[in-house]
């Protein structure tokens, strides 16, 4: 069937263009002009030009949470991402009771973080928490979230590598279980150890996969709210804030529509700084996949 | 037998699906003939009772109108009532709004009500507290009918006093830092105590410790730090209760809720929370000490007791009609049952904070036995901060120099005067 009319072909094109503009470009353009603009409730839109921009990326708190933000960003995901790895590859070895293993793995992606971050508190809890007690009984100290800054940071850290590790696992356990044992089978012939096997055969096939972990991974704890929101709620004395709780600020409790999308937007372009590397890789390795 | 089961035919999927359709319209009919939506706190849906408690049974057959409630947490409840309120039209008819919200700007969401009042006025308006209604009146015009007062008292645990020989609560701020200190241990059943728990993300708890030496956070006339050496006092103590222990360790995590179970488990003696609670602390089935929690007044200094009296901290509700919505008429009608004197006392029975001064007054009241000191507590409380544009963002920072205050982070002197210096261009705008 050939369309000889743009006219006639809009109806074919239609339903994913609409989706795409009503759920993506349009939203994304009010969030553009809300934040060009200063506006509260019960008080119409003045422009301001850029000066939401300028007041959020001068204003500490901000800077301080988009700080925390990248600290947990890195620290989680790259650890996170080892630790993926390690257990991946250790599945694939043939533990044994992998199947069960495998269940006790991926639970944590079913919790609820609400119900996790409860769970978590509760553990953890200073005066009655059992990893609490059961540190000091092995006379180790404690970890004091909630009044130290650094330790809140790390416990946030740990408590969403444990929710998320789920994700990371199942994306390169299942690129790793697709490497031909053959391969392994002729690297050993030639006289490979296990360490250039897994040097020379493993991380080169699991390359896209880490990138493609890796990426998804950025983007998502860039976002990073409910654990913190749940845990601290950005204290003590907004250390711990990270950029979503400063935005969630901004926009609920304060009203400020202006600065809350300016702060979406510093978020969208932040997020995708730290993740260029990452994005460049993942095109070289698709552009080199189609020679 | 099971083919002839599954055999779905286009015309008997269209006559079941039609059927069905023709039932649930049919349902509507034994429902009543109007739907009065209303958006607040849990608690105020909870006060007014159900089944055949329910305050409202006869006024909805009266109208032959059905009440359905949407409820959500305080700040998520004034955030969705303030985007209904600014819509072209609303669903909703009448809103629950807190006495610190309602600025110029909000105000012009809602309908004035004076004219209303007019027409076809409350029951005995006089006697709801004059304090409560001047704080929904904007610019003169009176935008909601106050509903619920949460008066803050000084609560404690009768018991743990008992077993560490403190025979009577205390009549200043100064003994009751003592006594909290006193009470920092671990108590006969193995618990360790804190002495008092507060949380640490409300401006209530500082503000109360500032006013008991005189001073305050934003007062009335919009004055900010009226007193500062007052607020450093106030401060003081609550650092000093932290460092020695008498303030929990999560103190900078700790929230409302923690309190109330802190206490009904034992884990503290002191807290400050509205007399309305008293009736969940001393819950069987949820406290470990019931009947042994009781509330006083906020204590105020040993300086100035006797001189001027305690302003503790009253957080109050009123019912509002957003401008937008329809059936006006139907939601004021609603407003005056929720306001008359018996629904007040229903109200107050089930735990509300009574806006009548004449439900303390109430024999039905005598059952209650913070009912009295929650009436002469009133008498000289006021918000914790006047409404203003960027009040939420000025009660933050002012939360985030306590903390820091309070944790060791920072001087008392130097968090004060950066609450000063930080706040003051907020007042300003």
């Amino acid at each position: 069937m050939r369309l000889n009319k743009i006219t006639e072909a809009i109806p074919f094109l239609a339903p994913v263009q609409i989706l795409i503009l009503s759920v993506i470009v349009i939203p994304s353009l009010y969030v553009i002009w809300l934040s060009l603009n200063a506006s509260s409730f019960g008080q119409s839109a003045t422009f301001v030009g850029l000066d939401n921009y300028i007041q959020v990326l001068s204003d500490p708190a901000f800077l301080r949470a988009l700080g925390n933000t990248v600290m947990i960003v890195i620290f989680a995901v790259h650890l996170e991402l080892a630790l993926g790895l390690g257990m991946a590859l250790l599945f694939a070895s043939g533990l044994p009771g992998r199947r069960v293993l495998l269940v006790a793995v991926l639970a944590p992606y079913a919790v609820s973080e609400v119900i996790a971050v409860a769970m978590w508190r509760f553990l953890f809890d200073p005066d009655v928490g059992p990893v609490t007690a059961m540190l000091s009984w092995l006379g180790l100290p404690m970890l004091d979230w909630s009044f130290e800054p650094s330790h809140a940071l790390i416990m946030i850290g740990l408590l969403t590598i444990w929710l998320h590790l789920p994700f990371t696992f199942i994306i390169l356990y299942a690129a790793r279980l697709a490497i031909p044992k053959d391969l392994y089978e002729a690297a050993r012939i030639d006289g490979a150890t296990p360490f250039d096997a897994f040097k020379k055969v493993t991380m080169p096939l699991l390359g896209p996969a880490i990138v493609v972990a890796l990426l998804f991974r950025y983007i998502f704890a860039f976002r990073i709210f409910s654990e913190v929101w749940l845990m601290t709620q950005g204290g003590p004395a907004r250390s711990t804030e990270v950029v979503a709780v400063y935005l969630y600020q901004e926009a609920f409790s304060y009203n400020a529509f202006g600065t809350a999308a300016a702060t979406a937007w510093i978020m969208v372009l932040a997020s995708l700084l730290l993740a260029t590397g990452y994005v460049f890789l993942l095109r070289k390795q698709v552009a080199g996949n189609a020679h | 037998m099971s083919d002839k089961l599954l055999n779905l035919t286009r015309r008997s999927f269209l006559g079941t699906a039609m059927g069905g359709a023709a039932a649930l319209a049919a349902g509507q009919s034994f429902a009543a003939g109007k739907t009065l939506n209303v958006l607040s706190h849990k608690v105020h849906q909870t006060v007014l009772g159900t089944g055949d408690g329910d305050l409202l049974k006869d006024w909805k057959s009266a109208n032959d109108a059905d009440v359905s409630w949407t409820t959500f947490d305080s700040n998520p409840l004034q955030d969705r009532l303030f985007r209904e309120a600014s819509l072209s039209s609303t669903d909703f008819n009448v809103g629950y709004m807190v006495d610190n919200r309602p600025t110029k700007q909000i105000a012009a969401m809602f309908e004035p009500l004076d004219a209303y009042l007019q027409k076809d006025g409350i029951e005995d308006f006089e006697d709801i507290a004059p304090g409560l209604v001047q704080g929904m009146t904007v610019d003169g015009k009176l935008i909601g009918i106050p509903v619920r007062h949460a008066t803050q008292g000084l609560f404690y645990n009768e018991a743990l006093l008992e077993e560490q020989g403190i025979s009577a609560p205390p009549t200043t701020l100064e003994e009751l830092a003592e006594q909290a200190q006193k009470l920092t241990f671990t108590s006969k059943a193995g618990t360790p105590v804190a002495g008092m728990v507060l949380a640490s993300d409300l401006a209530v708890f500082p503000v109360m410790f500032a006013r008991a030496f005189g001073g305050d956070f934003i007062n009335a006339k919009f004055e900010l730090l009226p007193n500062p050496e007052a607020m450093e006092k106030g401060l003081s103590v609550l650092r000093k209760m932290f460092e020695t222990g008498a303030l929990p360790r999560s103190y900078a995590t700790t929230k409302n809720d923690d309190q109330v179970t802190w206490l009904q488990q034992g884990r503290a003696a002191f807290t400050v929370l509205p007399f309305a609670r008293f009736a969940q602390l001393n819950n069987k089935e949820q406290s470990k000490f019931p009947g042994k929690i009781k509330a006083i007044e906020f204590p105020i200094s040993a300086d100035l007791k006797g001189k001027m009296p305690m302003s503790s901290i009253v957080e109050a509700w009123g019912m509002v009609i957003p401008a937008n919505s329809k059936d006006k008429d139907l939601s004021w009608k609603f407003i005056k049952e929720v306001s008359s004197k018996s629904a007040t006392l229903g109200m107050a029975k089930n735990g509300n904070g009574p806006v009548r001064v004449s439900t303390y007054a109430d024999p039905a009241m005598s059952s209650n036995p913070v009912a009295a000191v929650e009436a002469a507590v009133l008498k000289n409380a006021r918000g914790a901060f006047p409404p203003f544009p960027e009040a939420a963002r000025a009660q933050s920072i002012f939360l985030e120099e306590v903390q820091l205050a309070v944790l060791g982070r920072k001087e008392v002197k130097e968090a004060v005067a950066s609450i000063a210096t930080r706040v003051k261009p907020l007042l300003q705008a």
